[in-house]
């Protein structure tokens, strides 16, 4: 049995092989420093914007716990409770409209107490740090003010009550707690809208309670408590631990699909870390052989190039670490208007390591086969002329390239939050690079039987398309890859907005409208139609509820068992409170798919209508029994039937209806939709609405759609940016292709020069060459991208596929320039070789 | 030859090579028998093609023999496997090549090193050193082999492959690549050095001079052996 080469001697002999410069290992270094660089960097921003919205809890939510409840202030008993844990603060939150004459504006409209803000300050324009404003005032957010108009000591009127603007604000403490709102806070003194009737029984409010614990206390003991004291309030709690868990959650799931795209990048560069190794070995060929000849066997050649490829790589990915930690204070700032805190410089070590690992097993896999084949080389290679070429069999393939894949798998599955979504999309990429390489091998082959072009040059620029050591099939791949990731997201990015721009406006309606008193229904009505006949209006009774049971009787599930932060996607109705409504009959849009519809005028048992996927995803049957609590109080209902919402419909579309019996006694008000004919203006219908009844709220769906388009626009940029890493990895594989082909290119241009060649025709050559393979290139990213594409908008959101071809031919175009550009430029050093002195050379 | 040695270092039976496959198939070796003492200067002529070089590559251990037997300083060459074969030659067989053959990333110290160390043996650096003095490069040690001369290269190549002591040292045309007077120095060095361990030594030359000097000529033609000539 031979016995290997010791470790520590492998080292030593590797190091000894290891060029100063590095030659040859440096495309290695640059991949990995590119992929490890960039997951670093997505790792470690994500995980510091998470660890910030952790630590900074009590901060972000204003206190340590928070206590919700909607369409009712506090009672006397439950206000008396809440100081034995500490400070309190409660106010109230709504969407109401501020005028200032014939200017209108949606704002969310928060109201404080005198002990507000309890942790950090208002800061306004002018510099001033303040707490609640004193009765009368208001402070508005700069985009409102701009709206109206309106400047630090004008007035503006909100639910009918003039307000004095005492100030713009700058920055606002807890404004990430505080979650989407329809328009820009507004904040008044508490007792603002109670006298102005905003609060008054079935409106559309929720009142906040903070408290402040003192140091040491245990904010879940706390809410327990208070659950405990008032299990039927129908109190939504959240503590410092969870104080925007909806921003993490978004955080965290976009910081995995950049991870997820980072990969699919060092992926791409593992192509050009193979080709690397390949001509890094190959140049060592000489040496292998004299190693076996002085005694080294293949086990120990195989170490000790294992061992300088894996120093290599570890330096590579070292580099990319720390060039990825400390871009990300940088990231920070350029993604500051998307990003809900700006985090500065961290080390967070689980990222770094799993962006090293990633790193250092793509090298492993993408190394193996060079490797492997390496440790075949001949000694007799020394005395023989050149040997046929080595082979490596798949077994000795399966362990290293099977198993590094495998782990990679492994890692990406076993750290996603959605490990379905993370397959399907390691599904979608291994088939998108898989049938990348067979276009890449069908392109060799259409090349070879294109006619042959009768120009030497032009030939010669072809054949190089498809001569044996070309690396066509590994271009095609790596920069195909990336530019259909652009062509992609382009396409998807696009059709999304004219879905919304060209969709939406037909769909949904001109204006939604909260809080229409209940018995001043005609009224409103009246005035839409006074102002705008052609007017299609549409109401329903509107209010809030929590899902606390559900289940066949005897046997129901209690909601505050189940684990809220794990829920299935479809199941989101169990979290909190949400819009129910009562109607006599099937809303518009909908369809009953089991069970029945109850019939005009029931007035038997209380019955409820679920939406179909919510029952799906709750194992929810027809006969089974659902418990809500509205406004404090318990109601039941057997489950009557099982509806399909058509949610492109965009009017009212509720999960939970309930036969009118059940709900119409308890306070609330209406929700109204307001439907203009096309092209038909709304001749100052809000300003009519706003001033016959102030404490509603009018939201034009137009403003909407324009902060939809804003916020998309947004995340498609910081997206788009991501996936460019792929087109860099793309173009480190070109250069090292084009560095591989260095001596073989070297030869065919001075022996063209020799014969009589131009420079001016050799760049003919080059510019055939890439030329040729840039317009391929092109065709299979357009196809393949705009494919996928065409496919997730019609097939996964179900929308129509309207891409805006101009915009995604100008992202591919820049896309194929750059590597075109890149691709000659790489290529130009050759042509300035003098024949004379480059023969003596080779 | 008249008495067999009785302890050969070298005993081969009926070797035979064939490269290639079927119809393309060429017999470069074509049955030889060889039988060498210890201590022996041998040198390998013959005509180009004639299988010198493959010869050496097959009694070296550089190449498996397509058929026959061979024991090399005890050990059956015949049935090992390449990875076997490189760890024989580890300490006993000592390689000089026309083409230097130096590890061009490495210094003259670290080359002449490097099979020690492959062979396991201590102090490595130590005794290349010495060898390396032994061969009059003491003043290049840290030199690598793009700085140096031919002559010197060569003398580089005889230092690695005496310093570990091998019992045999194989010399394909040492003094090839190099001048006459460059040449004749060498092979001096060369067989010094052989002398003082009283190494085994198989050298092939077109070298008349280098091949006066050796004890005994084989004749190779063909593939076979066509004279065998004690000269001592």
């Amino acid at each position: 049995m031979t016995m290997a080469l010791p470790w520590r001697m492998a080292w030593r002999i590797a190091r000894r092989d290891l060029s100063a410069r590095l030659r040859g290992l440096r495309l290695l270094l640059a991949c990995l420093f590119l992929g490890v660089g960039m997951l670093a960097a997505i790792g470690t921003l994500t995980g510091s914007i998470e660890r910030e919205l952790t630590l900074r809890g009590r901060e972000i939510l204003g206190g340590d716990i928070e206590v919700r409840v909607w369409q009712r202030g506090l009672s006397p008993q439950e206000t008396a409770f809440m100081p034995q844990f500490g400070r309190t603060s409660t106010g109230y939150r709504m969407q109401a409209i501020a005028v200032n004459g014939e200017a209108s504006a949606p704002i969310a409209l928060k109201a404080v107490d005198a002990n507000w803000p309890m942790v950090g300050r208002l800061v306004l324009q002018d510099g001033r740090r303040v707490g609640a404003p004193g009765d009368g005032a208001i402070y508005l957010s700069k985009g409102t003010a701009e709206r109206l108009e309106v400047r630090p000591g004008g007035t503006v009127t909100v639910g009918g009550a003039p307000l004095k603007v005492g100030g713009i604000i700058a920055s606002e403490p807890e404004m990430l707690a505080e979650g989407f709102n329809l328009g820009n806070v507004a904040i008044v003194s508490r007792a603002m809208p109670e006298r102005a009737g905003l609060t008054s029984p079935g409106a559309m409010f929720q009142t906040k309670t903070r408290v402040l614990l003192p140091s040491g206390a245990d904010p879940k003991a706390a809410t327990e408590a208070i659950e405990a004291a008032f299990p039927s309030a129908g109190f939504e709690f959240r503590t410092r631990d969870n104080a925007a868990s909806g921003t993490e959650r978004f955080v965290s799931r976009m910081g995995e699909f950049l991870i997820l795209v980072g990969l699919a990048a060092l992926v791409i560069a593992g192509i050009g870390i193979g080709g690397g190794m390949s001509s890094y070995l190959e140049a060592r060929r000489g040496s292998v052989a004299t190693l076996k000849v002085l005694g080294a066997t293949s086990g120990d050649i195989a170490r000790i190039y294992l061992l300088q490829i894996g120093a290599a790589a570890l330096a590579g990915s070292m580099a990319g670490l720390a060039a990825g930690v400390l871009v990300t204070p940088l990231m920070g700032r350029l993604l500051e208007g998307l990003l809900p805190i700006t985090p500065g410089f961290a080390l967070d070590a689980g990222a770094l390591a799993m962006a090293s690992a990633y790193g250092l097993t793509v090298a492993l896999v993408f190394s193996a086969p060079p490797l492997l084949r390496a440790r075949g080389y001949p000694a007799m290679a020394l005395m023989r002329a050149r040997i046929s070429p080595l082979t490596v069999s798949a077994r000795d393939l399966a362990l290293p390239v099977g198993g590094g894949l495998l782990l990679l798998a492994a890692l990406v599955l076993l750290t996603a939050s959605n490990p379905k979504l993370s397959a399907l999309f390691l599904t979608g990429a291994v088939g998108m690079l898989g049938l990348l390489a067979l276009l890449g091998i069908a392109i060799c082959l259409a090349a070879a039987r294109l006619p042959r072009p009768r120009d030497p040059v032009l030939r010669a620029g072809l054949a190089n398309l498809y001569r044996p050591s070309a690396q066509t099939g590994a271009l095609v791949t790596a920069l195909g890859f990336g530019l259909s990731t652009f062509v992609l997201l382009a396409a998807l990015q696009t059709s999304l907005e004219n879905n919304i721009l060209a969709r939406v406006p037909d769909r949904a309606p001109d204006y939604f409208v909260i809080d229409v008193p209940k018995d001043r229904e005609a009224e409103f009505r009246a005035v839409v139609a006074r102002t705008t006949p052609e007017a299609e209006v549409q109401t329903i009774p509107a209010m809030r509820a929590r899902i606390l049971a559900f289940g066949p009787q005897g046997a129901m599930t209690q909601v505050n068992t189940l684990d809220l932060e794990n829920l299935p996607d479809n199941a989101w109705a169990l979290r909190g409170e949400r819009g129910i409504t009562y109607q006599a009959e099937l809303p518009r849009g909908n369809e009953v798919v089991r069970g029945k519809w109850w019939p005009p005028n029931w007035e038997g048992e209380p019955l409820v209508s679920v939406e179909d996927q919510l029952a799906e995803a709750i194992e929810l049957k027809v006969g089974d029994m659902l418990t809500i609590g509205v406004l404090g109080v318990e109601r039941s209902a057997r489950v009557a039937s099982i509806r399909r919402i058509d949610w492109q419909d965009m009017g009212f579309n509720n999960v939970l209806v309930f036969s009118p019996n059940t709900l119409r006694d308890a306070p609330h008000n209406l929700a109204a939709t307001i439907e203009l004919p096309p092209e038909t203006a709304s001749r100052g219908l809000l300003g009519q609405l706003v001033k016959t009844f102030p404490a509603t709220s009018v939201i034009e769906t137009g403003g909407l759609l324009r902060e939809a388009r804003v916020l998309l626009g947004q995340m498609s940029t910081a997206i788009l940016a991501a996936a460019s890493v792929t087109v860099l990895a793309g173009l480190a594989v070109l250069l090292g292709a084009i560095a591989a082909a260095r001596a073989s290119r070297l030869y065919d241009n001075v022996i063209l020069r020799v014969l009589g060649a131009s420079r001016r025709q050799l760049l003919m050559m080059q510019l055939t060459e890439y030329g040729l393979l840039a317009m391929m290139l092109s065709g299979v990213a357009l196809l393949l991208g705009s494919g996928i594409a065409w496919a997730v908008m019609t097939q996964v959101f179900k929308f129509d596929w309207l891409p805006n071809w101009p915009r995604v031919i100008i992202v591919l175009f820049s896309g194929t320039t750059l590597i075109a550009v890149c691709a000659l430029a790489g290529s130009l050093p050759l042509l300035r070789v003098k024949p004379a002195q480059a023969l003596r050379v080779i | 030859m008249t008495t067999p040695p009785s302890d050969p270092v070298i005993a081969a039976r009926g070797l035979t090579l064939t490269l290639g496959e079927g119809s393309g198939a060429v017999e470069i070796l074509r049955g030889i028998d060889l039988l060498v003492p210890r201590g022996q200067i041998l040198a390998l002529l013959g005509p180009s093609g004639s299988g010198k070089s493959s010869l050496m590559a097959v009694l070296s251990g550089l190449e498996r023999a397509s058929a026959g037997a061979l024991i090399v300083e005890g050990q059956d060459f015949a049935a090992m496997d390449e990875d076997a074969l490189a760890q024989s030659r580890r300490g006993r067989i000592g390689l000089v090549l026309q083409a230097f053959h130096l590890l061009p990333t490495m210094t003259a110290l670290e080359n002449v090193a490097t099979p020690m160390e492959l062979a396991g043996m201590d102090k490595a650096e130590d005794r290349a050193a010495a060898e390396l003095e032994a061969v009059g490069l003491a003043h290049r040690m840290g030199h690598y082999p793009v700085q140096l001369s031919g002559g010197e290269q060569q003398r580089v190549a005889i230092a690695r492959a005496i310093a570990p002591r091998p019992v045999l040292i194989f010399a394909d045309e040492p003094t090839g690549n190099l001048d006459a007077a460059t040449g004749e120095a060498i092979l001096d060095l060369l067989l010094a050095r052989r002398a003082e361990t009283g190494a085994t030594l198989v050298t092939i030359t077109h070298d008349a001079a280098l091949a006066a000097r050796c004890e005994r000529i084989v004749t190779l033609a063909d593939g076979r052996i066509a004279n065998d000539t004690l000269l001592a």
